[in-house]
Formats: C-alpha cells, structure tokens, sequence
C-alpha cells in the first residue's frame, strides 16, 4: 500500500541569482512501513525532497500525497498541525535546544498534543529508553557526545509515534561507530514501530541499511544499485 | 508548550546580557518611579480638602520664611473679619528657603487653635505632654521616618532643641514633614528673638468658594499698615512655593523618558540578538509543528519576563530610596515627600511592558515568518 506519492513535482529557487531545479517533475512511491533511501551528490535537491515530503516546503508543480492527505491542499496552520502528529524529522545537525534537558528536548513535540503529564512522561521515558538514553534524562546536550546527542534527536523525532519519520544525512557528522548505532537504531524503529522512514545520505554503505535505494540526480530519480555502486 | 521553562532557561542562556539588559531598565523603572513619586507628591500636597478652606498671610513683597515677618496681633483683627471661622498664627524656623533635598522646617502655634484647626491624629506619644510642656514638639510622621526620629528623642537643629513627645500623621501630605511646637518657644529660641511676630497666618474660611474675597479683605485691612500682607488661597501659595520644584520636575521627565528611551534600545539589541542566533533552532520548532504564533510568542514572552523582572527591581529600588534615603524635596518651607502609591507601581510595570512590546515587536514579528528551509541552513 503506497504511503507516499509524489506526482510530476517540480521545486525551483533562486540561489545567487540564477535559477536552480533541483526537482524537474519527479514522480515517486514509497510504500507503507518502507525503509527508503535516498542518495545522491550533493546540491541534487535531496534535502529539498525531503523538505517537501515533510511539509516545511511547498511544491512549485505537481502534488505530494502523504497518508493519504494532499500537503499541496494545506494551510501554514493545518499544515504545522499534521507535521506535528504525522512527521518526525531527525536534522543532521540534530537541531536539540541548548538550554533544555535531554528530556524536555524529547517532550517538546508532545507539547503540541492533547496528552496528559502522565502521558507525556510515559512516552518520554520510553522514547529515550528506546534509544538507549534511559540514564541521560537530566543531561542537557553539550553533556552529551554527538552520538547521543543524534540519539535525543531521534527519540524527539520518534516519541510523538508518528508515521512518517525523514533523516536528512542523520549519520552525517557522526564517526562510524556512533553512524552504526545510529543506523542500526533507525532499523530497528523501523521493523519494531511500522513507521515509514525516508533517509537521504550520501553515504552508499548507509543506504545499504534501507529496504530500497533511489539516486537523484539532475533533478530525476533512478534505481541505485548498491552492487554497482560496489557499496 | 512549556513556555515559562523556554522563556526562564533562555533569559539564563546568555547570563551576563540579560544581566546587563535587566540592569539598565531596572535603573530607568527606579528614576522614572522616583520622578513620577515626586509628581504624585506635588499633587498630593496640592490636592489637600482642608487646602480649599485655607488662606495664607504672608508679608508682602517677601519670599522666603525667614524674611516674613508680621505682628502676632494681626490674628485679631482677621478673625474679626467676616467669613472666617479661625486663624492660626505660624512662626517658621527652616535649614534652608531654597530648594533641598533634607529640609528641616519647625513650625510654631498656638497649641490649642493647632488642634483645632489642622487634622492630624497621634500615632505615639503624649499629646497631653504636648500641650503641658513648652520645649515639647509633635513630629510629622514623614520626617521622623526620614530621620529616624523617636517619641522621647530630643531633637536638635541651630538655637532650637525640641523633646519629641509624638509623632502624628495629617490629613495633608506637607504637614507629615515638619516639626509642630509651642509658638512663643520657636518665637524664643531661633537665633533672633523674635517674641511677638509671626512667619504667616494660616486662615480658615466658613465657605471655599468666598477665599477670594476674604483674601482681598485680609490685605486691605493691613494696605497702609508697617507690615502689608499678601494674602493667597493655600493652593495658590503652595503652587508658588513649589514653581521651581514644578520646573525641576518637568527637567526630570524629559531625563526620565531619555532613560526609558536608552533602556528601550538597550532591550531591542538583546531582544535582536537573541532572535538572531537562534535562527535555526526556531526553525526547528517549525519543523516539529510548532506555529509562528509559538515562535512569536517565545520571543515576546522572553521581552516581557525581562521587562517584569527589570520593573520589579527598578520598583525595588525606588522603594528603597524612597523609603530609606531619606529625601523629601522642600521650598521655601513647604515640604514635598515622594510618594509611592500602588498606581505608581503600576505605570513603572506598564512603562517597561511597553519598553518590551515595542522593542520585541518586531523582531518577533520577523521570528514568525522565517523561512524554515532557510533557517535550518543557518550556520
């Protein structure tokens, strides 16, 4: 069952006054529950897909349907209000608020949700538990390495349970063991929640961790082929 | 959304700023509070009921206490006059005739038409001793705060040295600064015997509305004496003796609105500071659903907690100064005490509020609309 479908979709912008196309009518399925990578050099409007794909980024042409819903039909408000119970976004730079624990960084998506405090410290402790930062709860980021601190990032993305989690070069910044774990974590989330994920990484050895690999280039996609490639 | 969390850890984020930021409004709070305390003391003193009632006699052609003198017999011949119900003799013995900010003012009455006529009320002490013994003095309760001044002190200022029976609170504001005692004692003790004659004469009339009439009966009554009057209803007087205080006043606004104009600057650079580098972190906000009315929200809250805070100790300060400097303003014997009132409190509160709301306004404003996919790409 396709979870995400992107018809004809074209982005341009301006960057130092020339017009970039990063996305030329690109047409894209990812199925429900899909560990979907997406490579490519850099500058190929990876990010600006999953941009799109995660409603912080409005289409030019074309339509993107996720869950069934036409992001394209939404405002700025319902749109802000669907990221918040459909989307989880893990950042490269990780993107966690400097003042805040590592556990009121985790909350801080619950806050946009009717829950209870109960309920939001049950998700919360799980959330962290899940990515093995049970004992970090009072640890504010800079008292974490950049491994944990991509952890916390991921257990913010994850702890609303949404169904729809985007990685953009989540092991970016990361050395390989902390990218392994990291990897291995966002497998697991995968197969344990049923949550869709769309990684975009230039790393092929970090694609191999996907169910199924695209490569975006020119502004059009085509089947990575991880032999090929010699990943 | 835990907003006070964010907007508390934020202001801490950059410690040593919002310190600073804090500082300089608390300080312009404390001058705007500590001038709009002496305004309100302006009014207070002018706005007395009894004021309405009340007439002064003053030697024509004279100033300043030290320099009106007139026979204490003139009383008499006042209250003889139609329209006034009584006249109280006043000798005035003061530190200072021009503006100050420690003024010591003792005025000499008759004790038993004192009582009469002025409403003041003991709060300690033996008003009995009072009216017994001659070297006796009540003290207004603002100059005994001011100086820290108990019942059974003497008090002791050039040739003059009281015994503090009581201290009394009045029905008008000026009288809470001086020093009430016995009239031939102060005609006695100040450095120029002066047993017979008086500062001024305070007249009460039967009806408000009659005080200019019986003023012009007052100074032609004495026209063609040694010593002519010139008469004045109380407000009048006071408004005059308090000209120069007004002018000072009206200087220490305009200083006061520079200082709020500085603390709003001071404000908006650390408001725009903070939106600043915080660029991408509210685009992450964005990110996880959060809406620009959040965002804007954040950076407003944050200006308001500082200006809360910036008030509070700039209140904080006033209070202190004004409780315990030990100032009140006087001139030419009419003293003004500063005035803390709850309405006070509030326009220093809305003062700052403002200060925030205009300085965060738009930077906030800005904080809204950011462009996510931007903001995450801020370095």
């Amino acid at each position: 069952m396709s979870f995400i479908e992107l018809s004809r979709v074209t982005k341009t912008y301006r960057r130092a006054g020339h017009v970039v196309s990063p996305l030329v009518e690109v047409d894209l399925v990812v199925e429900q529950g899909e560990f979907f990578v997406l490579l490519g050099p850099s500058g190929s409007g990876k990010s600006t897909l999953l941009n799109l794909l995660a409603g912080i980024d409005r289409v030019d042409s074309g339509r993107i349907v996720v869950g069934g819903r036409d992001l394209s039909a939404l405002g700025p408000g319902a749109l802000a209000d669907w990221r918040a119970e459909n989307v989880g976004y893990i950042f490269q730079q990780h993107n966690l608020v400097p003042v805040l624990t590592a556990y009121e960084n985790v909350e801080l998506p619950l806050g946009l949700l009717p829950l209870g405090r109960a309920d939001r410290h049950e998700r919360v402790a799980l959330a962290l538990e899940a990515v093995g930062l049970g004992d970090r709860h009072d640890h504010l980021p800079r008292q974490l390495s950049g491994g944990q601190e991509q952890r916390v990032a991921i257990a913010r993305a994850i702890v609303a349970d949404p169904p729809l989690l985007v990685a953009d070069e989540p092991t970016g910044n990361l050395d390989a063991d902390s990218a392994d774990a990291v990897l291995t974590l966002l497998q697991r989330i995968n197969r344990e929640r049923g949550a869709t994920i769309v990684m975009v990484t230039h790393d092929p050895r970090a694609a191999r961790r996907g169910s199924r690999a695209m490569r975006l280039d020119k502004g059009s996609l085509r089947h990575f082929d991880h032999e090929e490639a010699g990943a | 959304m835990r907003y006070g969390l964010l907007l508390r850890r934020n202001l801490f984020r950059r410690r040593l700023r919002s310190l600073l930021t804090l500082g300089g409004l608390a300080c312009a709070v404390a001058l705007f509070a500590t001038v709009e305390s002496l305004n309100d003391g302006l009014e207070k003193a002018l706005g007395g009921d009894q004021a309405r009632r009340t007439l002064v006699v003053y030697r024509k052609n004279r100033y300043c206490p030290q320099t009106s003198h007139l026979p204490e017999y003139y009383a008499r011949e006042i209250s003889r006059l139609d329209g006034v119900s009584s006249v109280l003799p006043v000798k005035l013995f003061l530190n200072n005739c021009r503006t100050s900010l420690d003024m010591i003012t003792f005025q000499g009455t008759p004790v038993e038409t004192m009582l009469k006529q002025r409403r003041i009320e003991l709060v300690s002490g033996d008003l009995a001793r009072f009216e017994r013994e001659p070297d006796a003095a009540l003290v207004g309760r603002g100059f005994a705060a001011r100086r820290g001044i108990t019942v059974g002190e003497n008090f002791r200022f050039s040739n003059v040295n009281v015994k503090v029976v009581g201290i009394f609170r009045a029905a008008e504001s000026t009288e809470e600064e001086i020093i009430l005692t016995h009239l031939e004692y102060l005609q006695r003790a100040g450095p120029v015997n002066r047993l017979g004659t008086v500062t001024q004469f305070d007249v009460l009339v039967d009806d408000p509305d009659r005080a200019g009439a019986v003023a012009t009966a007052i100074d032609e009554l004495f026209a063609d004496s040694e010593e002519p009057t010139d008469t004045r209803p109380k407000i009048a007087f006071l408004e005059s003796a308090t000209r120069d205080l007004r002018e000072i006043l009206r200087f220490g606004r305009i200083f006061g609105l520079s200082c709020a104009l500085v603390a709003l600057a001071l404000m908006g650079g650390t408001v725009v500071m903070g939106v600043q580098e915080r660029y991408r972190e509210f685009g992450a906000f964005r990110t996880i659903g959060y809406k620009a009315r959040h965002i804007a929200g954040l950076v407003l809250g944050e200006a308001f907690l500082l200006a809360v805070l910036g008030a509070a100790t700039g209140l904080g300060l006033a209070t202190l100064l004004v409780a315990f400097g030990g100032i009140a303003v006087g001139v030419e014997g009419v003293q003004v005490a500063f005035s803390l009132t709850p309405m006070l409190f509030g326009k220093g509160l809305a003062m700052a509020l403002i200060c925030a709301g205009l300085a965060a306004a738009v930077p906030a404003w800005r904080a809204a609309r950011i462009d996510v996919v931007q903001a995450l790409r801020t370095i």
